[in-house]
């Protein structure tokens, strides 16, 4: 008989960033500079943690300067409020300069360079920067900030109480220890939702982002009563077939047929923003569809492989050096990913939930990229340190029934000795989006699919076992993700028109009455309801 | 498949252990070589080998993440 405890420490602090992106980092460090006492908890280590651990290469922004005076159609960028995104714009500059004063290099040979990753016929808006240290430098100025940093701590609920938040419980992933945060704000900053859906690339890990981003804050934050929105829009990526990554932009050649046809008019991005191409030409009997480099100029390929090293690509360019393969003598193919969630907290301009003293930020709801996560990560810390100034710590009642709840429960799944693995829980969960609610959705199948998620949710804490809390980080990840996957049916059953990714076969057509409107998805006692809101 | 450490060139730093980002060497002991516990989280981002002062770190790719190119 296993008999593993968990001890409890209790945290106390002003303001909690939970994760420690490019978000949590620069709100950490904007909270900080106003005064607060800050502590980060990131459940793997800031140093190279989440989507931009091994850097990113390009930076949405407006510098008047160089591209002189904002174009309109910058203002349609982005998923968020107009509000949110004219805060975006008027702030990002801003940020450039304060990640160059702490050593992130925003410059390129002594000048902004603003290149790549662009849409056909409009001015460029991302700043080409050498990023692969940036979570190395944000982690030196947040503790140089007076931050606290406490890395290996998985983040599993939110305390509250009445609409006030008042700390959050987690565990260390390492060492048998449940932690008590009880502190007077919360800045949510766990990035996107990975792993609910297959990614059709052979395993659970090999993902084109981050694949221990699990929507953990959007699930905390739909517990504890917050609304999620834009669910059901899941979208999809594409990039190097079989080593899922990010960078798909980075790579500048042209798309050709098997033939060597070229497909689209060049370097228009037609990989950025037409991402099921791959999927398309091969369901039409017309696949592969190749990258080839063949015709760009040996300047702009060492170019190239150095901005791919920025943006996370050296494993694959490292597998072509050791296949003894040059990639611009052998065009390689590209595939389209599975399904991924951008939506979820639809934080306003200053980054504020429905709950007092919980604000979120970044990747909670993906918009504006590594950008975003800069400008509204510091706009969180600012937000969260002045609620923190005016507010006392809450004594909040229920904290230590939740505690003595949360230990036993965490307690009992790494004691069990039989039941399932994370694995299995996370396949199947997988296997039911992509069957019921993935590419091709329908009332019947939707109905069907809800039913048969929601018994195996109900199995999940009777059935989930972990060998140590490593593991039971990974069984609390698939907890989220079935709460993510309940949320993400609702909202694709209410939703009776085709958008996007989302393809209803019994509504085929976008409907333009729902233009304006927006759909969230509340947790009314327990259950997912959908609303529909007019857009902000 | 994963991270493969090469033990003659490993000082038992402890780096890798500390920075990898999904945790694949959980379980390692300060002060020894590495143990790679959970090899199908590696998600071959390449950061231990990178940071790895002694280049003991090399990459196994999996055959199912092999990219797929023309000969
Ligand atoms: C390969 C790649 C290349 C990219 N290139 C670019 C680019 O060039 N330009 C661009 O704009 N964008 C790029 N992106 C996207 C960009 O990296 C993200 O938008 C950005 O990192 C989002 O920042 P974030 O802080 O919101 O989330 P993340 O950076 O993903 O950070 C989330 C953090 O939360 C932690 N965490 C998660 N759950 C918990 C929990 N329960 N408890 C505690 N901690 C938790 C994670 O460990 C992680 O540290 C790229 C992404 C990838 C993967
Ligand atoms: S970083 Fe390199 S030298 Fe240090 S423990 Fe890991 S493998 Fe060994
Ligand atoms: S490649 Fe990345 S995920 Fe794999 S062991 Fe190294 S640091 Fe960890």
């Amino acid at each position: 008989m296993k008999d593993i405890k968990l001890n409890i420490e209790q945290i106390e602090a002003d303001v909690l960033c939970i994760g420690g992106g490019p978000a949590g980092l620069c709100a950490a460090i904007r909270a900080s500079e106003k005064g607060a006492n800050v502590v980060v908890a990131d459940k793997s280590n800031t140093l190279r943690s989440g989507d931009a651990g091994m850097g990113n290469d390009h930076f949405m922004c407006h510098i008047p300067d160089v591209q002189g005076e904002r174009p309109g159609f910058f203002s349609k960028i982005g998923k968020m409020s107009q509000a949110v995104t004219e805060t975006f714009w008027e702030n990002a500059y801003d940020l450039v300069k304060r990640w160059d004063s702490w050593g992130i290099p925003m410059k390129y040979e002594g000048k902004y360079e603003f290149a790549g990753h662009s849409m056909p016929g409009q001015p460029d808006f991302f700043l080409h920067f050498s990023g692969q240290n940036t979570k190395v430098k944000l982690t030196k100025q947040a503790k140089k900030t007076g931050v606290r940093i406490i890395n290996r701590v998985m983040i599993l609920d939110l305390i509250h109480d009445n609409g006030t938040i008042a700390g959050a419980i987690g565990f260390d992933v390492r060492e048998s220890k449940l932690l008590v945060f009880k502190t007077k704000a919360v800045i949510l900053a766990t990035g996107k939702c990975m792993r609910l859906f297959p990614q059709n690339t052979g395993s659970l890990f090999n993902t084109s982002t981050s694949p221990i981003n699990t929507g953990d804050g959007r699930a905390m934050a739909y517990r504890a009563g917050c609304e999620l929105s834009d669910m059901e829009l899941n979208d999809r990526w594409s990039g190097p077939k079989y080593f899922a990554r990010n960078g798909r932009g980075s790579w500048m050649g042209v798309f050709k047929d098997p033939n060597g046809i070229q497909i689209g008019s060049g370097k228009e991005m037609t990989g950025h923003f037409y991402p099921q191409l791959h999927e398309n030409y091969q369901k039409s009997g017309r696949g592969p569809v190749y990258m080839d480099l063949s015709d760009i100029s040996d300047k702009e390929y060492e170019d190239m492989k150095y901005w791919l090293v920025h943006e996370a690509n050296t494993p694959i360019l490292d597998f072509f050096k050791e296949e003894g393969v040059d990639p611009k003598e052998h065009p390689f193919e590209f595939m389209t990913y599975g399904l991924f969630t951008p939506g979820g907290i639809n934080y306003n301009e200053k980054c504020e939930t429905p709950l007092a003293g919980l604000y979120a930020a970044g990747d909670e709801f993906m918009s504006f990229y590594i950008a975003g996560a800069a400008v509204f990560g510091s706009i969180a810390g600012e937000s969260a340190a002045s609620f923190a100034a005016k507010t006392k710590t809450s004594d909040e009642k229920h904290t230590q029934t939740l505690v003595v709840k949360t230990k036993e429960f965490l307690e009992t799944v790494l004691n069990r000795t039989d039941g399932a693995t994370w694995q299995e829980a996370n396949s199947a969960i997988q296997q039911v989006m992509a069957d019921y609610c993935g590419l091709v959705r329908s009332e019947t199948m939707l109905t069907a699919g809800l039913e048969h998620l929601r018994r195996l949710k109900k199995k999940l804490p009777q059935v989930l076992m972990a060998q140590n809390t490593h593991e039971l980080m990974r069984c609390v990840e698939v907890l989220n993700l079935f709460d993510i996957g309940e949320i993400t049916f609702v909202a694709a059953q209410e939703r009776k028109e085709s958008r996007q990714h989302h393809h209803r076969v019994d509504f085929p057509f976008t409907n333009p009455m729902l233009n304006e409107q927006r759909l969230v998805v509340k947790n009314k006692k327990g259950q997912p309801v959908p609303e529909w809101r007019m857009k902000a | 498949m994963a991270a493969v450490i090469d033990k003659e060139k490993c000082n038992a730093c402890g780096i890798c252990v500390r920075i990898c980002p999904t945790d694949v060497y959980y379980g390692s002991k300060a002060k020894e070589i590495p143990v790679v516990t959970y090899p199908e989280e590696c998600w071959h981002c390449n950061a231990c080998v990178h940071d790895c002062p002694q280049n003991a770190i090399h990459l196994r790719i999996p055959l199912t993440m092999q990219v797929a190119y023309k000969s």
